[in-house]
């Protein structure tokens, strides 16, 4: 009887404790939410740390994950400072969905976010992340097409293969370059026809560019168990019109491939 | 003998086999630069590498451009940083080394360090954020490269060492460890069993900062061109805590004493353990950071990572120091450079015979280590694959006291299982136009 009456007052005490916990966490991220308004460049961050820890904290939950993305793009719709963005953008990169996207990609135009969207971007692996990256390419021009450019690289977005390869004609021969380079990530069979025919005439600032992103497209033929569209890839770069260190690592392509067939 | 190169994996031998393997495609030559070949109007290799050296601070002008000027064959061509403070310094010091008329280019743009065709090599000596897009740009420009330590994402590293394996290049990770003759003889009595089948490794590397730096921008010093300096981490105003050295303490620009010092005793951990092209299978720890201020990389942390093998590694803040046990014994030291210590007499007297693993070391340390492998076009002793592969190590460290949770990792596809928000953090996007896949603005 005795021990019953104690585990039931050990069990009152914890749940107290365990619901005044919640309810302080709470309270310190409604706090974070709070000063975010105002926060800046040289801000105290400890009130944030309730942010981190329930950004972390949503891992496994799709329920607190979700509520807490919608209070993050409110905070970033709401914010007036770049390094309150800055921190949102960072945030959401990590527990982002699809729900943010409309949010996040309203920045990449902005010349001072436009980083921190693709920061956020970049990591979101739902694909509206891809297809607001994608809507956006060819909307931007200078360095915040660069930068999403390199984006749709990183993401190995296939479906961003069309613009990009209408991109190599950019009169800025650095997004022609970061096309190049994206498309020899996304290495599908458009990205490789496309590279193999802009490599035989892009012109002589861009050659080395065009040809580095068909040996990345051979790479990944190869990581892909498909040595014989990798070998002929290398026999192309391995000739004698090629630049020197294109024709080497095309040799060291075949040989590694041949490797590959021990 | 087994002899271990480390993967130096001779290039002319390669050259050879493909030669003989009689395919058309084999007459390719074998690219060297012009100054290797001796021709352009410049000395043989023998005899001179020409060097760009971008990165100036403290250890770029006191361990990197001081090393170099000690070795007769090594050219400085060009000097390059940020902050033209740091460029005085440097010609100060190479006028020292090589006379007050030596003449020496200078810039502010590490992008004229590598559109210049008399540089054979660059050293990178800047902060963390810069080594993977410096290290892509100039080894698409055709040159070798020595790059501090770490990298700043295991993205990153994988990207650098891809590009390395695809052109040949000569890329030299800039750490002396290997050199050391206690971290060399450490690895090579493990590797040998001479403490019998590896448990357990202890590691101990320094905290810090103990203070958490002043958050407040301040305006930028005239001499530093401050957007050049962030490069490709986000932007942010001039903190005076930053520059120089103190970048490493904030997460935009390194991983703090974890990555930092990480690369060097984590090196002999992974060399020691035969796993230096892999890792570990499973991480978890936790740390402390600063609450405020503006340093926010963990000062304090503990960290337990587990190989497929069931080796367990203990990773503490608190000092340097390397312990390793097996089931007949252990070796190690208490402190850097520290002298050997062993479980007995026996296994500090022992001898590797000529039948056992050798280990590649160079004693004359990474410098001359790599000037040697630019002018054989082998690999030098910390290439860029396990120099990545290290770094990786430290940044799993990060990324599981970042999370709180223990994550299990595959070396093979270099990915966690079954955790999203661990697989985004592998890594970061670079402001433009710094992208490194290739598409690094040029100049001009």
């Amino acid at each position: 009887m005795v021990a019953r009456i104690v585990g039931g007052i050990v069990f009152l005490i914890a749940g107290l404790l365990i619901g005044g916990g919640v309810a302080a966490a709470d309270e310190a991220l409604d706090r974070a939410f709070e000063v975010l308004a105002t926060y800046d460049w040289g801000s105290e961050r400890a009130p944030l740390q309730a942010l981190d820890r329930a950004v972390v904290g949503a891992h496994g939950d799709q329920q607190a994950a979700r509520h807490l993305e919608n209070r993050l793009v409110e905070a970033l719709e709401a914010a007036t400072t770049r390094a309150a963005k800055d921190y949102l953008c960072r945030q959401l990169s990590l527990v982002g969905s699809a729900a943010c996207v409309p949010a996040v990609a309203g920045l990449l135009a902005d010349e001072e976010l436009s980083h921190m969207a693709r920061y956020a971007l970049q990591r979101i692996p739902a694909p509206a992340a891809a297809a607001a990256l994608r809507e956006a390419v060819s909307q931007l021009e200078g360095n915040l097409q660069i930068g999403v450019i390199h984006s749709l690289g990183v993401r190995r977005d296939a479906e961003s293969a069309g613009a990009l390869i209408e991109l190599l004609d950019a009169a800025d021969q650095q997004v022609a370059a970061a096309a190049a380079a994206a498309l020899g990530q996304i290495a599908n069979p458009a990205a490789r026809e496309a590279l193999a025919e802009f490599q035989q005439r892009a012109p002589a600032a861009l050659q080395l560019a065009a040809a580095d992103a068909y040996l990345a497209c051979a790479e990944r033929l190869l990581a892909d168990g498909q040595r014989t569209q990798a070998v002929a890839i290398y026999r192309t770069l391995a000739t004698a019109e090629q630049p020197a260190p294109i024709r080497l690592a095309a040799t060291r392509g075949m040989l590694a491939a041949t490797r590959q067939s021990d | 003998m087994t002899s271990e190169r480390n993967g130096c994996r001779a290039r002319r031998s390669f050259l050879r086999r493909v030669i003989a393997g009689g395919a058309a495609w084999c007459a390719a030559p074998y690219v060297i630069s012009p100054a290797a070949l001796g021709n352009a109007g410049r000395s043989a290799p023998s005899e001179r590498i020409t060097i760009g050296f971008i990165g100036l601070g403290s250890h770029g002008i006191g361990h990197n451009l001081r090393s170099f000027l000690r070795q007769n064959d090594a050219e400085p061509v060009i000097l390059c940083d940020v902050d033209t403070r740091q460029i005085e310094a440097a010609v100060h010091t190479v006028r020292q080394q090589r006379g007050e008329s030596f003449d020496c280019a200078t810039t502010r743009d590490w992008r004229e360090v590598i559109a210049r065709e008399d540089v054979d090599a660059v050293m990178i000596s800047t902060g963390d954020q810069w080594h993977g897009p410096m290290s892509v740009g100039a080894i698409q420009a055709g040159k070798d490269v020595m790059c501090e330590k770490p990298t700043l994402s295991i993205a990153e590293g994988r990207i650098v060492a891809d590009l390395v394996r695809r052109y040949g290049t000569v890329f030299q990770t800039a750490t002396e460890d290997r050199s050391i003759p206690v971290y060399h003889r450490m690895a090579e009595l493990v590797r040998n069993g001479r403490i019998g089948r590896l448990e357990r490794i202890f590691c101990q590397l320094p905290g810090g900062p103990g203070n958490a730096g002043d958050p407040r921008p301040q305006p930028v010093p005239a001499e530093l061109d401050w957007d050049m300096w962030l490069g490709p981490a986000p932007w942010a105003p001039y903190r005076q805590g930053l520059h120089p050295y103190h970048w490493r303490w904030h997460r935009d620009y390194s991983g703090g004493q974890l990555t930092d010092w990480g690369a060097h005793q984590l090196d002999t951990v992974q060399w020691a353990n035969d796993t230096e092209h892999s890792g570990p299978v499973e991480v978890e720890g936790s740390g402390r950071r600063h609450e405020n201020g503006l340093y926010d990389t963990f000062f304090e942390y503990h960290l337990v990572y587990r190989y497929a093998d069931g080796v367990e590694l203990r990773v503490d803040s608190g000092g340097t120091g390397l312990r390793f046990e097996g089931s007949d014994g252990w070796v190690g030291n208490d402190g850097w450079v520290r002298p050997l210590q062993a479980s007995s007499d026996a296994i500090l007297a022992s001898v590797i015979g000529p039948e056992e693993i050798s280990l590649f070391t160079e004693p004359r340390g990474e410098h001359r280590n790599f000037l040697d492998c630019v002018k054989s076009r082998r690999d030098p002793y910390f290439p860029a694959e396990i120099g990545h592969r290290c770094s990786t190590l430290s940044h799993l460290g990060n990324i599981a006291m970042e999370l709180g949770r223990k994550l299990r990792w595959d070396p093979v596809t270099e990915a966690f299982d079954r955790d999203d928000t661990a697989n985004r953090m592998r890594s970061r996007s670079q402001r433009e136009p710094w992208s490194n896949l290739g598409g690094v603005k040029p100049l001009g």
